[in-house]
């Protein structure tokens, strides 16, 4: 009984960790993403503008 | 016009992960197994602090919702959406920690009770919110269905919250430093405000995305209305 409760222990923790670095690694692939637009949208600008 | 951290951002996630890593481990070591359910208490370090967290980023949601729909301001609705995301990841986390909690202290994954049904139902509230951005196209539109929506739906936190109370349910009454046992309120109070940390991290950097998105939207309609003359 102990060790199965440790097991659902250790798999809530192990849950809320993979959600929350999860997330952390969409913010930072949509900054990566919404830079690279950036970028783009800036060369555009240059090239218009000459 | 780009995204790298500045200021606050740089340490901010540092020293929230940090804080959270110390939280849970002195709560994991430090406290004591519970008369009733042993060392499964433990889940409630993750499980409650996760419960506040979704509630704290709906509550962003509807202060800014309504300051959209009395200012028009693009940045109020770009709050809101930031913090309703976080807010959906924060209840579809807890819902999961909550059935690991309920299989081995109940006996079941899932229980149609009052706390349950109702928490569920802020979830789906929220992915339909953010299912609604992600389908209208007219950006006006959009800030102002989901204004509505995101405040409307904010309406579910205090049932939820209530829930325990005005109806019999297998979940128990609210867990919080005033109704626990002395041995356990540091470590739930440590855990909430790391999490704490952790959520404004999120929405905030959500939100500086969500700016950058929509200077780069704005920029494209400015061009293309220039080369349309």
């Amino acid at each position: 009984m102990i060790a199965s409760n440790q097991t659902f222990i250790i798999a809530a923790y192990a849950v809320m960790w993979m959600v929350l670095l999860g997330y952390m690694v969409r913010l930072a692939r949509a900054a990566g993403r919404v830079n690279a637009a950036a970028a783009r949208s800036r060369q555009e600008h240059v090239k218009e503008n000459e | 016009m780009s995204l790298k951290p500045e200021g606050n951002s740089r340490w901010l996630p540092l020293v929230s992960f940090g804080a959270l890593i110390a939280a849970q481990t002195h709560a994991i070591l430090t406290s004591p197994a519970d008369a009733d359910m042993g060392h499964l208490q433990k889940i409630m370090y993750v499980h409650v602090p996760a419960a506040w967290m979704a509630f704290i980023a709906f509550f962003v949601v509807l202060v800014f919702s309504l300051r959209y729909l009395w200012r028009r301001r693009e940045n109020d609705d770009l709050l809101a959406a930031s913090a309703a995301e976080v807010g959906a990841m924060f209840t579809g986390l807890t819902l999961m920690l909550g059935m690991l909690w309920g299989r081995p202290a109940w006996g079941v994954w899932w229980v149609w009770d009052a706390r349950l049904t109702s928490t569920l139902v802020l979830f789906l509230i929220f992915v339909g919110y953010l299912a609604l951005r992600a389908y209208v196209d007219d950006a006006d539109q959009r800030a102002r269905w989901s204004a509505a929506v995101g405040a409307i739906g904010a309406i579910n936190v205090p049932i939820v919250y209530m829930s325990v109370l005005w109806w019999r349910t297998l979940h128990q009454p609210p867990s919080s430093p005033a109704t626990l046992d002395p041995a356990y309120t540091l470590g739930l109070r440590l855990n909430a405000i790391a999490l704490l940390l952790v959520t404004v991290y999120f929405i905030r950097r959500r939100y500086q995305i969500a700016r950058l998105e929509r200077a780069i939207e704005h920029a494209a309609e400015a061009a293309a209305m220039g080369g349309g003359r």
